[in-house]
């Protein structure tokens, strides 16, 4: 077992704890949302069951089932898986970013800009105003690799850019360099990237 | 002056070689030393004591070496590739020059390896 980042094992963790934290919170909201809905008087959709004369317990569960109290109990269960999409894009990636930022931080240093957008996205603007993206994939679905990163530049101008960007362990598409790069990579492979840029000038 | 480009391209050849992890190192040395000889995916898992499936070398590995041209891949059959070091990266020819010129006895351990079944 090779040794790993701290900080990688340490954002890992806490990713694992915020899922299970989430997800117990949503077992209780769960819970409360069904006991609001239904402990007050059932309002029926005027809807008539289907005829059997068995039992009256099947038209009176009828009557709770086809109600408005069921429909709203979708639309909060509906809402709810919403607000959980939305926050496991946005905001459950902040062990994440912080190891990101962090490496970043440590090759580019504290003068160049970096502006975290929502989720696991980073743009880098270097001194001479080239940038380039950032972005994190938390797991990677195919290798289960965690914390897999593309780097990928603005569409560079340059006679010898293939060159450049090959010289550097980068590939070319469409004008911009691009990598997949793994988290113990990132700070190396940055720090080349920076330096391709700079050597291949001002971007168009 | 000859010699100063070639210490240069060194220079850049070695910071390469830092800015990849250790899976891809080893896959790279591998194969420069090799070269021309091309492996299997399975034969390569094993060349570098890869201890993960194939398959995610394959995906999360080697078609990120192939994107930055560093590596070289022949679809032989539908699941049969051929894989070798790209001789024409202006880095990586100096590589393979280096283990030509220097590498005789790691060659031998490499090709020894290979030769197990």
């Amino acid at each position: 077992m090779k040794m790993e980042d701290t900080r990688l094992k340490q954002a890992r963790a806490l990713y694992k704890d915020r899922l299970r934290i989430a997800l117990a919170a949503f077992i209780i909201v769960f819970a409360i949302t069904f006991y609001l809905f239904y402990s007050p008087e059932i309002i029926s959709l005027g809807i008539e069951p289907p005829e059997d004369p068995v039992s009256s317990g099947w038209t009176q569960g009828f009557a709770v089932v086809a109600s408005v109290n069921t429909i709203g109990f979708f639309s909060a269960i509906a809402l709810m898986a919403l607000i959980f999409r939305f926050w496991s894009w946005a905001f459950l990636p902040g062990p994440a970013s912080t190891f990101t930022l962090a490496i970043l931080r440590g090759i580019l240093g504290s003068q160049t800009t970096i502006r975290h957008t929502l989720g696991k996205r980073f743009r880098v603007t270097l001194e001479n105003g080239l940038q380039f993206d950032v972005n994190c994939r938390i797991k990677a679905k195919d290798t289960g690799e965690w914390f897999a990163y593309r780097l990928v530049s603005t569409q560079l101008q340059c006679d010898s850019l293939r060159n450049i960007a090959l010289r550097h362990g980068f590939g070319v598409k469409d004008n911009r360099l691009v990598a997949n790069v793994s988290n113990d990579e990132l700070h190396h492979r940055t720090f080349l990237l920076t330096k391709a840029m700079m050597l291949a000038g001002p971007s168009i | 002056m000859e010699d100063s480009a070639e210490i240069a391209s060194v220079y850049e050849l070695l910071q390469l070689m830092s800015s990849l992890n250790d899976t891809r190192r080893a896959i790279l040395l591998a194969l420069a030393h090799i070269y021309p000889r091309s492996v299997s995916g399975v034969q390569l898992s094993r060349l570098i004591g890869y201890s993960g499936k194939s398959r995610s070398l394959y995906r999360g590995v080697i078609s990120h070496l192939k994107e930055n041209e560093l590596i070289q891949i022949d679809q032989l059959t539908p699941k049969l590739y051929a894989i070798r070091v790209n001789n024409e990266h202006p880095l990586l020819s100096v590589l393979v020059d280096l283990c030509r010129a220097q590498g005789e006895s790691a060659r031998k351990i490499y090709l020894k390896a290979l030769e197990e079944e």
